[in-house]
């Protein structure tokens, strides 16, 4: 009975007494205020192994060294049978119920544990696959973007281009200029002296033209009535010799 | 004849054209035609004209003097070489797209500036799957919820979630 009271004071006691220091540690640990300027490690994949689904291993592992396996295990059912014997623990239907409850329970939590774990992870791998997506096409576009960038202020440095053939358009077209220019010299002075000769040429040729009908007129002209007659009595006769001479060629 | 343009400078199309960006092309092609054109003209027209064979003229030509009258005059006469007026006005544009090439530059490496920075946000970040909800809203604040204006949860618009 006296052990059950010191039991009973004994939380009520931890409680108070502990109960602030406890506090300082958690706040400490939390890194809410800044005491530490450490980085926060990176949260456990898994929590803290255990044994049973209750008990944690660094309980086994404590006391390996001085009971080896069976150890905690031994202190387990000593204890259960130290507090049934003592009836600090009192058997009662509400321990039925607990057992009941106790097995539903596990049976619900080992037949259909690893099916809901998975599906609340791949409920946590799609947010992190999404984020990863965005994160992924952000970094794809920006490297675009900056390569694009750097073309487009490659491509400005080559305006030099531009003015370049802008100039040779404008030189071009002087030369063409100066050119026609020469060649409109030479071809007018060349018309020009062509003329002349034309000119010349035409001169000469009326002058013959002009003398021959002259020369033509005046010899008709001269030609009087008498020396006609004559020219055509002349003609008659070298014809009929003419004619002789063919005859007796031909009976010959 | 002093002041013989210089020598056309060579441009080669094929380098020009890849510096031209797609919105320009248009302008770019409207150049090229036009310059062909006229380096085509000129080609058509040959450097010198010519020569006049002033002997034949000489025997050809009765009037006594007008041949070499001619000649001395076409020797003697100088062709003014056409004004250049615009390649000061070229060399002004020049300078003028210059500065704004220059001016275009700066903004293009500022904005740069700015994706390069938020490159290194990207690469520095910690993996998804090691972020807490803190760090989330760290790294991205428009992921932080709005307590203030939102007391109850979810702290945002239902028409948002």
């Amino acid at each position: 009975m006296l052990s059950r009271l010191v039991l009973v004071s004994g939380p009520a006691l931890k409680n108070s007494g502990s109960f602030g220091a406890c506090l300082v540690q958690a706040s400490r640990s939390l890194h809410s205020s800044p005491q530490s300027q450490a980085p926060v490690p990176p949260l456990p994949e898994k929590g803290g192994k255990v044994r049973h689904g209750i008990f944690p291993e660094e309980l086994f592992t404590l006391l390996y060294p001085k009971t080896g396996v069976t150890g905690p295990y031994m202190l387990g059912t000593g204890l259960l049978l130290y507090m049934l014997s003592k009836e600090i623990y009192v058997i009662n239907h509400e321990t039925f119920a607990a057992a009941s409850i106790g097995a539903v329970i596990i049976y619900g939590v080992k037949k259909f544990g690893p099916s809901v774990a998975s599906f609340a992870d791949k409920l946590n791998e799609e947010k992190v696959a999404k984020a990863q997506e965005v994160k992924d096409i952000a970094v794809t576009s920006l490297a675009q973007a900056i390569e694009d960038e750097k073309k487009e202020q490659w491509r400005a440095e080559g305006r030099q281009m531009l003015f370049d053939a802008k100039r040779n358009n404008v030189a071009m077209l002087l030369e063409t200029n100066y050119r026609e220019r020469l060649h409109m010299v030479t071809s007018e002075v060349k018309k020009r002296l062509d003329y002349q000769i034309a000119l010349q040429n035409l001169h000469r040729r009326m002058e013959q033209e002009h003398m021959v009908n002259w020369v033509e007129k005046n010899v008709i002209q001269s030609i009087t009535p008498q020396q006609e007659k004559e020219s055509i009595a002349k003609c008659i006769a070298d014809l009929k010799v003419l004619a002789k001479a063919t005859q007796a060629k031909a009976t010959a | 004849m002093a002041g013989r343009r210089a020598a056309l400078k060579a441009i080669d199309w094929l380098a020009f054209a890849e510096r031209v960006p797609p919105n320009q092309r248009g302008m770019f092609n409207a150049l090229k035609t036009r310059t062909d054109a006229i380096s085509a003209k000129l080609a058509s027209l040959p450097g010198k004209p010519a020569p006049i064979d002033w002997s034949y003229y000489r025997n050809a030509v009765a009037k006594a003097g007008m041949v070499d009258e001619f000649e001395q005059k076409f020797n003697a006469l100088q062709i003014p070489e056409p004004v250049d007026t615009q390649t000061s006005a070229i060399d002004a544009q020049e300078q003028e797209a210059a500065q704004s090439a220059l001016a275009y530059v700066e903004a293009s490496k500022v904005r740069v500036a700015t994706f390069e920075e938020e490159l290194e946000k990207f690469k520095n970040m910690i993996p998804f799957d090691q972020m807490t909800i803190e760090d989330l809203n760290a790294t991205f604040p428009e992921t932080k919820l709005d307590k203030e204006k939102h007391p109850y949860w979810p702290h945002k618009p239902i028409a948002d979630l």
